[in-house]
């Protein structure tokens, strides 16, 4: 028996502290599994655990419309939360039957409730990359996963069931221009939403409903309605008063250094562009663009591939190759696509402006 | 997996059994280096970003003192020594890879005064004991792909 939690216009420090109180009782055996399903209040910007706020954020547009912002114990990037994103957070103890696996496959795992609850909704989701899921390559959840120094597992996720791309250009740092229309339908191509994909405005309610019920089915457990008692409430505000609220931890800055390249490449297959966003020695974002041809769905997949990925060559050249085999008709090679992405990178280590150099190097075709 | 070189725990530190964590005792000055052994970072991969705790506060056995995070990942880094932070390695905080690539060396993550080595050390794994339990460890990591 897991219990299910469900509420709606928490708070960015409030939502997380909650998570983390949950997982706390979890580890500690004073509550069996929890799976939480909630919304944030209009709205929030979350960032991953590392992640420098004013690199991911437009904190003076927030500021200014009372976006909130906070800092989750999971990884990963930026995210939106408000009324249209379902907010999911499962506790687990650490040594729990049937979640082996390395991260990637607990992962996999765990997202395996929201597959099954897509599914009833007739949305095809799928997992992709390290840690997203994804209908046809566009995104449409965001996986997190923090192992507890109470002994739990937190799966976090993010459900795109509706998405203001306008307001999220606005809100977040993207990699890729949002200034123009055609900029945010280029962001718009890497993301869908439950209610696109369904082709109707299916209310939160009957998303949170199914998304319940796939987990019940996925992991074979009966779920029961629960509410926190005053125990839990005081520790989640207590958590959410020294933590979550705090500048020391919403403000923290990593000593890992973010980067910006680009690099534009005329191929025999069109121009093609590729913006890259690091962290250190690891590709935090990677945007592809240009006049080629390919699918949508061979440009994101390559572009979530490369997510969380280290900058070592010869593991990018596999990578892209392993991932743009799908796109047989495609017009650039897969070596093209890797020369292009590994000049991105190393202009991003030289980089004095962001984007401001520019290459054409010599590309598989000679 | 069969034919691979076995991963390198060297015996001349001490391991915390299921955490994955090594602590070097210098006979010299006392202190007490710690790190993430090669078994953790084989099933964690490379690390994104390293955060530690700041020297000068006491930490008691299995207390976390720092996160780390790979693949989207985060987790907590439990120490398994108890005793004061006096040095911390910076460098891989801005170059978490370090970890990976010099897990036992360079890569090294936080400097302690221990306050009680003898029982602490007596919990941990070392010397000809290492490589029955590594063994065991890289079979364990192997068939389930996690670590505790």
């Amino acid at each position: 028996m897991w219990r299910l939690l469900q509420d709606d216009g928490a708070s960015a420090a409030g939502g997380l502290a909650g998570d983390e109180m949950l997982a706390t009782r979890v580890g500690a055996l004073a509550s069996p599994p929890v799976l939480r399903l909630y919304t944030y209040r209009p709205h929030a910007a979350l960032v991953g655990r590392f992640q420098d706020v004013r690199q991911e954020v437009c904190v003076d547009w927030c500021i200014e419309n009372d976006i909130d912002i906070g800092r989750r114990p999971t990884g990963g990037g930026a995210i939106i939360m408000g009324p249209d994103q379902l907010g999911v957070a499962l506790a687990l103890p650490r040594r729990s039957e049937g979640f082996d696996g390395g991260a990637r496959a607990r992962m996999a795992r765990f997202s395996d409730g929201i597959v099954r609850g897509l599914s009833a909704l007739g949305v095809a989701a799928e997992f992709q990359g390290k840690n997203d899921l994804g209908v046809r390559g566009r995104k449409i959840a965001g996986l997190g996963l923090h192992r507890a120094p109470s002994g739990s597992l937190l799966f976090h996720a993010s459900i795109l069931v509706d998405l203001d791309v306008a307001l999220m250009s606005r809100v977040l740092r993207l990699p890729l221009p949002a200034e123009t229309d055609a900029d945010r339908d280029a962001i718009a191509l890497r993301t869908t939403t439950v209610r696109t994909e369904a082709g109707s405005r299916v209310p939160m309610d009957a998303v949170r409903h199914e998304i319940a019920c796939g987990f019940a089915v996925a992991f074979g457990v009966d779920l029961e309605s629960s509410e926190c008692d005053s125990e839990e409430r005081d520790l989640a505000a207590l958590l959410e008063q020294e933590k979550y609220r705090r500048d020391a931890w919403v403000w923290q800055r990593t000593a890992v250094p973010d980067a910006t390249g680009a690099a534009r490449t005329k191929t025999g297959g069109g121009d093609l562009e590729v913006r890259v966003r690091l962290a250190g020695g690891m590709i935090k974002a990677v945007a592809i663009e240009g006049d080629f041809f390919a699918t949508d769905a061979a440009v994101t997949a390559v572009e979530s591939g490369l997510r969380w990925h280290p900058t070592k060559t010869d593991a990018i050249r596999h990578t892209v190759r392993s991932l743009w085999t799908e796109s047989r008709d495609a017009t650039v090679l897969a070596d093209e696509l890797a020369t292009a992405v590994l000049r991105a990178i190393a202009n991003a280590h030289h980089a004095v402006d962001p984007y401001g150099c520019f290459v054409t190097p010599e590309t598989a075709r000679g | 997996m069969a034919g691979d070189p076995p991963i390198a725990t060297p015996a001349d530190r001490h391991y915390e059994r299921t955490r994955h964590v090594w602590a070097h005792r210098n006979a010299d000055s006392g202190r007490v280096r710690i790190g993430i052994d090669a078994l953790a970072l084989e099933s964690l991969g490379e690390l994104a970003y390293v955060a530690l705790r700041a020297t000068g506060s006491s930490v008691a056995r299995g207390e976390s003192v720092g996160t780390l995070e790979a693949a989207k990942m985060t987790s907590d880094i439990a120490t398994p020594i108890a005793g004061k932070i006096v040095a911390r390695n910076d460098v891989v905080l801005g170059d978490p890879l370090a970890v990976n690539r010099e897990p036992y060396g360079g890569g090294w993550l936080l400097e302690l005064e221990p306050s009680a080595w003898e029982d602490d050390a007596a919990e941990l794994v070392t010397g000809s004991d290492v490589a029955e339990w590594a063994a065991g460890e890289a079979a364990r990591i192997a068939a389930e792909g996690r670590l505790d």
